[in-house]
């Protein structure tokens, strides 16, 4: 990269603005999900993702969140590594037999409290593959499941929003204790 | 008669053996053998040029008591398919894994599905059926009646069993089946010394949900929904490959718009696809922002499909007989005009990262799948043709409208990281031209012919974004009797363990990503 490229990448027009993103809504309940994280979790909400028997379909969606249209770290949640860094699991896919040991253990790596969130229609118990001899059932078969965002997939805004929903129904857990 | 056909016939009834063969519906050829002569005919396949094992399943009660092999072949260069049916009396069968190696994945996978066990197979570890299955346990007999399973207690005795590795210096690495990044499961096992991997094997299925036990007794709309969990991103492919072998069952004529639209929508999963795993080889060089564009144009591309189809990953739009809603004519021709200007910042953004040098010493001579790979493990897609292979479903095996649209084959000789990265851009360019090509935007037609499968079966096989899925149904009085799916992954994923030998463990998960394949989809 030469000399007046870089200069020009610092200064000149940026590719990116060029584009025009029409995500007011998006947007809103962004900022909404962000002022309850950070009246609840602290101003972030650690997430693991625990695939038990997913399409993959809402993996996908999910690393979207994380790509340059939604970018939700900026809203305070953020995927994170390993169970013992999260405030929050969430499942997707129905429980296969193969996978059941694993997600009690990863589960049970989490510390608490923490919460479970089903994501996708297979996780919340409607798929397609809930009466097949190699699944469990849905997530809360094994899990005790807080939420359920459901969808075949969820579009990013679903799972934004029904993340939301989901911080209110926290609060209101935490006014009756 | 294909020319295969007639030599390995002949060669058969030259040594004794009876066989005969037909044409099936789908162009297919067939010959039913015994099990004795096909361990003769594989041999003699084996000697012809170019032939390669695509398939091994099996179907209970197919037409007769017990059960029958089918072991599908293709050659390169012929068009039509070519499937040893084999009847078997009782539940032994003959590997055939010294002449075809890909044949030994296929083998375990009927072993675990009917309880067939092949003579000769140097492997007989369980594959989708994990130590959690109880001994006995055949679910795709027929006398399992699909109900759930108890689970087994898991001792020491009964777990699975990795190979060995020994020596000084040498340590083992596990990792998953919960991986740290939003992915599937999957379970690797790293044999290292100091950073350079060793050996590595996989081990897979955590994510088996029984789906062709769930298609028995469906109909025809009804199976091709679940073809479309297969995997999420391969919805269009699956969907299209199934609905393809279901309408060669009915004799249904597809109507010229519906394939317009299909080849649309395939086209559309090839892109958004290629351009997940681009961003993604990006990232794992530790270059973002060098994504960042790639996963802009994939956003797009997905409300495109959200646009056009109802649907982000084109869930519930192609059904047998066609799709399931027309496209208005000027969504059509917005999308035209979007796709120049998806060319300009595509080019921009490859433009980037060939001008980086870190990112392309990252990619280049990493993870290279030497071409002897290819035929002996069948592998396909980009794999393949990174590695010099000239393979593409689309090309091999023409289907739809693709005979007309001829696709540019997209090849690198390297087999690296850098190769399939390169293969990648360019299929998504080529896609870009396919669409255009395809989409006629002055006269429309019907969308969807009439499609009622009676009973009889039928091989179908598309191109997807991985490689070729591979579909093969079997129905019975209007209901499915068999179904089995054979994907790209699943011939793949053996590409894996001879690519990451003597790389270092930190470039596996930019050898993954290159690679890209489904865990779902090889998991079934």
């Amino acid at each position: 990269m030469s000399l007046s490229q870089i200069i020009g990448n610092i200064l000149g027009p940026k590719r990116a603005a060029a584009l025009v993103f029409n995500e007011s809504e998006f947007e809103k309940i962004g900022l909404e999900l962000k002022g309850e994280i950070d009246r609840v979790f602290g101003r972030s909400l650690a997430i693991r993702e625990l695939d038990t028997g997913s399409d993959n379909a809402v993996e996908i969606e999910l690393n979207n969140l994380g790509t340059p249209y939604y970018d939700v770290e900026r809203f305070g949640v953020c995927f994170v590594a390993s169970p013992r860094h999260a405030d929050v699991i969430i499942v997707t896919g129905a429980v296969t037999l193969n996978m059941a040991e694993a997600a009690r253990k990863t589960y049970e790596a989490m510390p608490q409290p923490g919460w479970v969130i089903a994501v996708g229609d297979d996780a919340c118990g409607t798929g397609l593959v809930r009466d097949s001899y190699a699944v469990l059932g849905a997530a809360d078969k094994i899990l005790p499941v807080d939420f359920k965002i459901p969808g075949n997939p969820p579009t990013p805004t679903d799972i934004i929003r029904g993340l939301l929903a989901f911080m209110t129904t926290i609060l209101s857990q935490k006014k009756k204790r | 008669m294909a020319e295969l056909m007639t030599i390995i016939e002949s060669h058969l009834v030259a040594k004794g053996f009876d066989g005969r063969s037909r044409a099936g519906a789908d162009g297919t050829e067939y010959l039913s053998i015994s099990v004795v002569a096909l361990v003769e005919a594989a041999e003699e396949l084996k000697r012809q040029p170019g032939v390669v094992l695509i398939g091994l399943w099996a179907a209970e009660a197919f037409g007769a008591p017990g059960f029958t092999l089918f072991y599908a072949f293709e050659q390169r260069g012929a068009p039509a398919f070519f499937i040893l049916e084999v009847r078997l009396p009782g539940n032994r069968g003959m590997s055939i894994a010294g002449e075809f190696p890909a044949a030994s994945y296929y083998e375990r996978e009927v072993s675990d599905g009917f309880g067939i066990e092949f003579d000769g197979a140097f492997d007989r570890r369980r594959l989708f059926l994990h130590e959690v299955y109880p001994d006995g346990c055949h679910p795709l007999r027929k006398s399992f009646d699909g109900g759930k399973v108890l689970p087994a207690r898991i001792t020491p005795e009964r777990e699975y069993a990795f190979r060995e590795f020994g020596g000084e210096g040498i340590y083992q690495i596990p990792v998953g089946p919960v991986h740290a990044g939003i992915i599937e499961p999957g379970h690797f096992r790293f044999s290292v010394i100091g950073e350079t991997i060793f050996n590595l094997e996989t081990r897979h299925f955590w994510k088996h949900r029984g789906l062709e036990k769930l298609a028995e007794g469906r109909t025809a709309d009804a199976v091709v929904q679940l073809a479309e969990t297969v995997s999420g991103d391969e919805s269009a492919a699956n969907a299209c490959g199934l609905a393809m072998a279901i309408e060669r069952v009915a004799g249904t004529v597809v109507p010229r718009r519906a394939w317009e639209l299909r080849t649309a929508a395939l086209e559309l999963e090839r892109i958004y696809s290629h351009l997940g795993d681009l961003a993604g080889m990006v990232v794992d060089v530790a270059y973002p922002a060098g994504a960042a564009p790639f996963f802009i144009l994939r956003e797009e591309i997905l409300r495109w499909n959200a646009e056009l189809t109802g649907s982000r990953f084109l869930k519930g739009f192609i059904v047998p007989g066609g799709v399931s809603r027309d496209i208005p004519i000027d969504f059509l021709e917005d999308l035209h005009e979007y796709t120049e200007c998806f060319l300009a910042r595509f080019d921009a953004a490859l433009d980037d990262i060939y001008n980086s040098a870190w990112v392309i010493d990252r990619l280049e001579t990493t993870g290279i799948v030497k071409p002897e790979l290819v035929s002996p493990l069948n592998l396909t897609g980009p794999v393949a043709r990174a590695s010099g292979a000239r393979v593409d479903n689309r090309i091999d095996h023409p289907y739809g409208l693709y005979q007309e649209l001829k696709p540019e084959i997209q090849t690198d000789e390297a087999g690296d990281v850098l190769g399939r990265f390169q293969v990648k851009a360019g299929e998504i360019e080529e896609s870009l031209r396919l669409i255009r090509d395809a989409v006629n935007l002055e006269e429309t037609g019907p969308v969807r012919a009439e499609c009622r499968p009676g009973s009889g079966y039928a091989a179908a096989a598309v191109e997807a974004a991985r490689g070729q899925n591979l579909h093969w149904v079997y129905f019975k009085n209007g209901r499915v009797d068999r179904w089995k799916a054979r994907t790209a992954s699943f011939s793949n994923w053996l590409a894996m363990e001879h690519a990451v030998i003597g790389n270092i463990v930190p470039d596996f998960p930019l050898i993954n990503k290159s690679m890209n394949l489904s865990y779902a989809g090889n998991d079934l």
